[in-house]
């Protein structure tokens, strides 16, 4: 149970900024899910709080005290690495028992310690093996293992669950869960799975290029992304994106003309973008004048939905739509939405307008 | 590929047989010479296989004897044995942490190559500075002091040996060893070191031949049974007054044996392979 600060933290390779001034503050068991491109900078922020690698400038607390200067093996910390790190020479028992075994737990009480982990991540049948008798999933629950069974004020877990089959991962998602609620342990944790970001974190920061571009709860985020780039990353089909003008009367749409009349306006014309998300699309009435007009492309059923790609004008449009519709290919749909589910983001800086 | 070509198949066969020819032939010519009575060995045309083989001459030099040519071949074998293992020992103690320094820390880099530069300098360039260098410290005609000229050869090469070794070796294995709050000590003795033992095995057994092969040095550095060692013992027996070329051969095979004993034990460390499955990719 430890508070996190990273105060204005930065990071620079030679010349190259990779990190650029984090601002992360985190109350006492919180989970804080990392999202944000391949490259932008998240392992390295894993690495500045484990202490593998020291900031340019900054600052990072652990429990209010600065911890710059400490070592990692002093910072009691335990961290999932992306690329598992197991000791190849090792078997899995004594992989998983290593941090134990360095800080003098009795050989007894480490064996029993190992087997409670391994039972949870189903890997109790396999701790005699090294890790190269592994499958990529194995290993990877083993590199979980060796975090879990440390009781450490921080848990770092960087995309922990990115090799695991979808019934394992959907398990081990809800193990993780339940472990956080009752260690209640501070996490950080890395992924590039939506559902992941949504269901574990009591908050997600979003990351574009070595900076965070919007850090809140998933309903923050997902309900009203800060900018244009977030907006787009969460969500699965992600957020359309259609070009329009902001005026005195409200949104006109560029590729159509078409008017959406708001309360909001600009004096000046504004350029900007509207964002709707595929799941706040419904096929309109012909009595509907709220609606935008698309031809279809094709339609993919999922099984829960039908995901149906469209284009209005030059704009492609993707919409979440009830399954069992018949819709075919070249066929001309009409899609509305309600005002409230509008986002709007100014198109040369990408933040959001609010409406 | 499902199955190979027979030609190249064929192909690759006769490579390895010439190479091992080319290995083993010269070998075979030696023990053979040393089987050969002095009759056979100056007929001609050459006999390859002798009328009546003689081990007459192992007797000879495995004979303890003082003074006969057993005693001092079997002295300079002694000393030789030393040497190498002391030299040997040195060169693993500063290469292992200089290898992995430098593997760790490419922005040195540069100095192993600096290093690695003074091979360039013939043995020649260095011998009156090192003969000067040993006599000050009165090391002439001693094993440590031959051990410490061979350190200087040694422990370059090794070391170089080493960083290559510890260069695969992902970093993240350190990382995740150091949050499990393992020292330096036991990062590297529980995780490092065995990981890379197929390469120091290596190096300690390369280190060893060169040693034991050397010539040059311990020719000017040591002059009695002392610190003589057995490649300038089997040049004395050249140097008699009349060669028996027999009893050189008998020399070299019995030379021979303590490097590949050490060889076959050393073997078993050089299974390689022990760095997969700890990372992913
Ligand atoms: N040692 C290094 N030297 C120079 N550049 C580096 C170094 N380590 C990382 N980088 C660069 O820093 C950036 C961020 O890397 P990082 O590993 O943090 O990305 P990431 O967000 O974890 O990406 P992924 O999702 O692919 O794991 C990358 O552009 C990478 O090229
Ligand atoms: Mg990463």
């Amino acid at each position: 149970m430890s508070t996190l600060d990273l105060i204005g933290v930065s990071k620079s390779f030679g010349r190259t900024e990779v990190l650029k001034t984090i601002d992360i503050s985190l109350a006492s068991g919180e989970f804080l899910v990392l999202l944000g491109a391949s490259g932008c900078g998240k392992s390295t922020i894993m690495n500045i709080i484990a202490g593998l690698l020291s900031p340019t400038s900054g600052e990072i607390r652990i429990d209010g005290k600065r911890i710059n200067e400490v070592h990692p093996k002093n910072r009691d910390i335990a961290m999932v690495f992306q690329s598992y790190a197991l000791y190849p020479n090792l078997t899995v028992e004594r992989n998983i028992g290593f941090g134990l075994e360095m800080r003098g737990v009795p050989k007894t009480e480490r064996q029993a310690a190992v087997l409670k982990v391994a039972r949870i991540l189903k890997i109790d049948g396999m701790l005699g093996r090294k890790p190269a008798e592994l499958s990529g999933g194995q290993r990877q629950r083993v590199a979980i293992g060796r975090a879990l069974v440390r009781e450490p004020k921080i848990f770092l877990f960087d995309e922990p669950l990115s090799n695991l089959d979808a019934k394992l991962r959907m398990e081990m998602r809800a193990e993780l869960k339940r472990l956080h609620r009752l260690l209640g342990t501070t996490v950080v944790y890395v992924t590039h799975d939506q559902i992941e970001a949504m269901t574990l974190a009591t908050r997600i920061a979003v990351m574009r290029d070595g900076r965070i571009d919007q850090i809140g709860t998933p309903e923050e985020i997902y309900d009203r992304p800060a900018t244009a780039f977030v907006a787009e990353f969460v969500g699965a089909p992600p957020m359309n994106m259609i070009n329009a003008i902001l005026d005195a009367n409200g949104l006109r749409l560029e590729e159509s003309g078409q008017r959406v009349a708001l309360t909001i306006g600009a004096d000046a014309p504004r350029e900007v973008i509207l964002g709707l998300r595929p799941e706040d699309l419904h096929l309109a009435d012909a009595s509907e004048e709220h609606a935008i007009a698309a031809t279809v492309d094709f339609a993919e059923p999922t099984g829960p939905t039908l995901i149906v790609f469209a284009r209005h004008g030059g704009n492609p449009l993707v919409a979440s739509l009830p399954p069992h519709l018949q819709i075919a290919p070249d066929s001309q749909i009409r899609l509305t939405f309600s005002r409230k589910n509008m986002h709007i983001f100014d198109r040369a800086s990408g933040n959001r307008i609010q409406t | 590929m499902e199955r190979q070509n027979l030609g190249f198949t064929i192909f690759l066969y006769v490579c390895a047989a010439l190479l091992a020819l080319m290995i083993l032939a010269p070998f075979a010519w030696l023990f053979i010479m040393s089987i050969s009575s002095t009759n056979d060995l100056v007929s001609k045309p050459l006999r390859w296989w002798p009328v009546e083989t003689d081990w007459s001459r192992y007797r000879i030099l495995t004979d303890f004897t003082p003074n006969s040519h057993g005693a001092a071949l079997m002295s300079a074998l002694g000393n030789s044995i030393k040497i190498a293992a002391i030299a040997t020992v040195a060169a693993l103690m500063v290469s292992v942490p200089a290898g992995w320094a430098v593997s760790r820390t490419p922005a040195v880099g540069w100095s192993l190559w600096l290093v690695i530069g003074t091979y360039m300098l013939p043995p020649v360039a260095l011998a009156v500075p090192l003969y000067m260098g040993l006599a000050g410290l009165g090391m002439l005609n001693t094993k440590i002091g031959l051990a410490i000229v061979y350190l200087t050869v040694l422990a370059p090469f090794t070391t170089w040996l080493l960083k290559s070794g510890f260069d695969p070796i992902p970093r993240d294995l350190e990382k995740a060893a150091a949050i499990d709050g393992a020292r330096l000590d036991q990062m590297l003795r529980i995780i490092i070191l065995p990981l890379a033992a197929p390469v120091i095995g290596t190096a300690a057994l390369f280190a060893y031949l060169l040693a034991w092969d050397e010539f040059f040095y311990a020719l000017l550095f040591t002059s009695d049974y002392r610190a003589k060692t057995v490649t300038v013992a089997i040049a004395d027996l050249a140097g008699g007054r009349v060669a028996d070329y027999g009893l050189i051969a008998t020399a070299g095979v019995i030379a021979a044996l303590p490097p590949v004993i050490f060889g076959l034990v050393m073997q078993r460390m050089l299974i390689s392979g022990l760095t997969t499955g700890g990372v992913k990719g």
